[in-house]
């Protein structure tokens, strides 16, 4: 099939992750599964081990067994099982934060509540202290954005989790703002989250720009239609938000016909094409 | 660009501010110039030129005013089809999806089928259901129809569910001119059917979006 990328087929990718001595044929395998959404009975087995191989952080030391594990965090979260959940909580509090930064992306996805009192307590320093730029990367302190996009996609909407959000709704950096406003948004329901988003969508970086569509997209805030329409950015993550626009409040199963506005939206989608 | 040529209509003019055109932005601006003059069909080659230049507002630009353009355009496209810059390619499909010349048809096939960019096969899909075939003999139409309908069939099984979107709206421009009876049209319809089963079709949108095409069809 074009556009997959692959020459393996599912057996070999269990088996590339099964063996430890090439890692950079795991890291791929772990990709592949989670691309794949496999549900082998083996992957998610395959996929723990996989993650247990990471190592205590050493700045200078070779990353590639971390590498691997960050693969499979992503890859167990796009398979979305839930015997990935305990495992990924451990990980939240990992040493290495692009390990925390996958599990709580992954979290996210597996919509796990379990994962909230540890996403809160990692961010409830706040902006100066979790938010703080590191001097040694240009990373900040926490990988804010993932733990702020897990917490609005868990959607438990406590006033102690609106609280610790809050304040990064004003951090320096625009694209955790947007992570900010998108989760209180998909939270509260209330506009003036969405009023921000749509600022940044006129933002000068493209980045902002493209961030700021993939939230509007994520929540599904169908107002959005005509700034996401005259936005400069690519055709493709248009099409993306506006996909999440119409997909949103629906059931993903049969989910029966579309509306006039859902009209509305899909020729907007076929004008982008 | 100085404000002189900026006022000139002429072409000639216009491609002159062109060739001098020296940063990124002042190409941008120049190639958006370049189509709005007395004579359109003598800015071709520069048009498809920029395709080549990595450049991505001024190969918008370009995309757009061949478009614009239209057959006109198609044989120096066709001409220039570059296989080893792969940018100007992915362009040059674009442009030629919406511009909807039968001439087209052999690059959005082989596009459709092969190319490694989703956006590539997007506008693959969507131009093989918009080809102008009203001044083709119905024989031939018949037989550009059938390779398009084949090739949308099989851009169902993309793994992009972008490309399988564009795919139902492909089969929905197929059909929509034809009659009822007619046995395109039926088999575009059953090409939709698929698209709007969730055992099928993964991804909601393009379930809704066939479902949305069917009713056009006026096969609920």
């Amino acid at each position: 099939m074009a556009g997959d990328g692959e020459p393996i087929s599912e057996a070999e990718a269990l088996e590339q992750l099964r063996q430890t001595d090439d890692q950079s044929s795991q890291y791929y395998a772990a990709w592949w599964l989670g691309r794949m959404r496999s549900r082998h009975p083996e992957a998610v087995p395959l996929l723990l081990a996989a993650l247990r191989q990471r190592q205590p952080r050493d700045v200078g030391a070779g990353v590639e067994h971390n590498a691997v594990a960050r693969n499979a965090a992503r890859a167990l979260g796009k398979i979305a099982d839930g015997r990935a959940v305990s495992e990924l909580l451990v990980v939240l509090d990992d040493a290495d934060d692009g390990l925390r930064e996958a599990a709580a992306r992954s979290l996210g996805e597996l919509r796990a509540p379990e994962a909230v009192p540890i996403l809160t307590r990692r961010l409830a320093s706040g902006p100066d202290v979790a938010g703080a730029h590191r001097s040694d990367s240009p990373r900040l302190e926490e990988p804010c954005e993932a733990l702020l996009e897990a917490l609005g996609t868990i959607g438990e909407a406590q006033t102690e989790v609106l609280e610790v959000i809050r304040p990064f709704t004003t951090h320096d950096r625009p694209l955790v703002r947007s992570a900010a406003c998108r989760a209180l948004l998909q939270l509260t329901g209330e506009t003036v989250w969405a009023d921000e988003l749509l600022r940044l969508l006129q933002h000068p970086q493209l980045q902002v720009r493209r961030a700021a569509l993939m939230d509007l997209g994520a929540v599904g805030w169908r107002p959005a239609l005509e700034p996401i329409q005259s936005t400069f950015a690519e055709n493709s993550l248009k099409l993306i938000a506006l996909r999440g626009l119409v997909e949103h409040g629906r059931g993903s199963g049969a989910g029966g016909g579309a509306d006039s506005d859902d009209e509305a939206l899909l020729m907007a989608m076929d004008a982008l094409l | 660009m100085t404000a002189a040529n900026g006022e000139s209509q002429r072409a000639a003019d216009r491609i002159r501010a062109f060739e001098r055109a020296v940063s990124a932005e002042e190409l941008v601006a120049a190639t958006r110039q370049l189509t709005d003059c007395d004579d359109p069909l003598a800015t071709v080659p520069q048009l498809v030129q920029v395709l080549g230049f990595s450049n991505p507002g001024a190969a918008v630009a370009a995309v757009d005013g061949l478009i614009a353009i239209g057959p006109g355009a198609v044989g120096p496209l066709l001409a220039h089809l570059d296989a080893h810059n792969y940018g100007a390619r992915a362009w040059a499909v674009r442009a030629l999806a919406g511009i909807g010349d039968p001439r087209g048809l052999d690059v959005l096939e082989d596009a459709l089928a092969t190319d490694v960019g989703p956006s590539v096969r997007r506008a693959a899909a969507r131009g093989l259901g918009a080809l102008r075939l009203e001044s083709l003999a119905e024989q031939e139409r018949e037989g550009i129809r059938l390779r398009c309908l084949e090739a949308l069939e099989a851009g169902r099984g993309d793994g992009e569910w972008v490309v399988r979107y564009a795919v139902v709206v492909g089969f929905e421009g197929l059909a929509l001119p034809l009659p009822p009876p007619h046995p395109h049209r039926h088999r575009a319809v059953a090409g939709l059917t698929q698209l709007r089963q969730p055992e099928q079709e993964e991804t909601l949108v393009v379930r809704l979006r066939s479902g949305v095409a069917l009713k056009r069809l006026d096969t609920p």
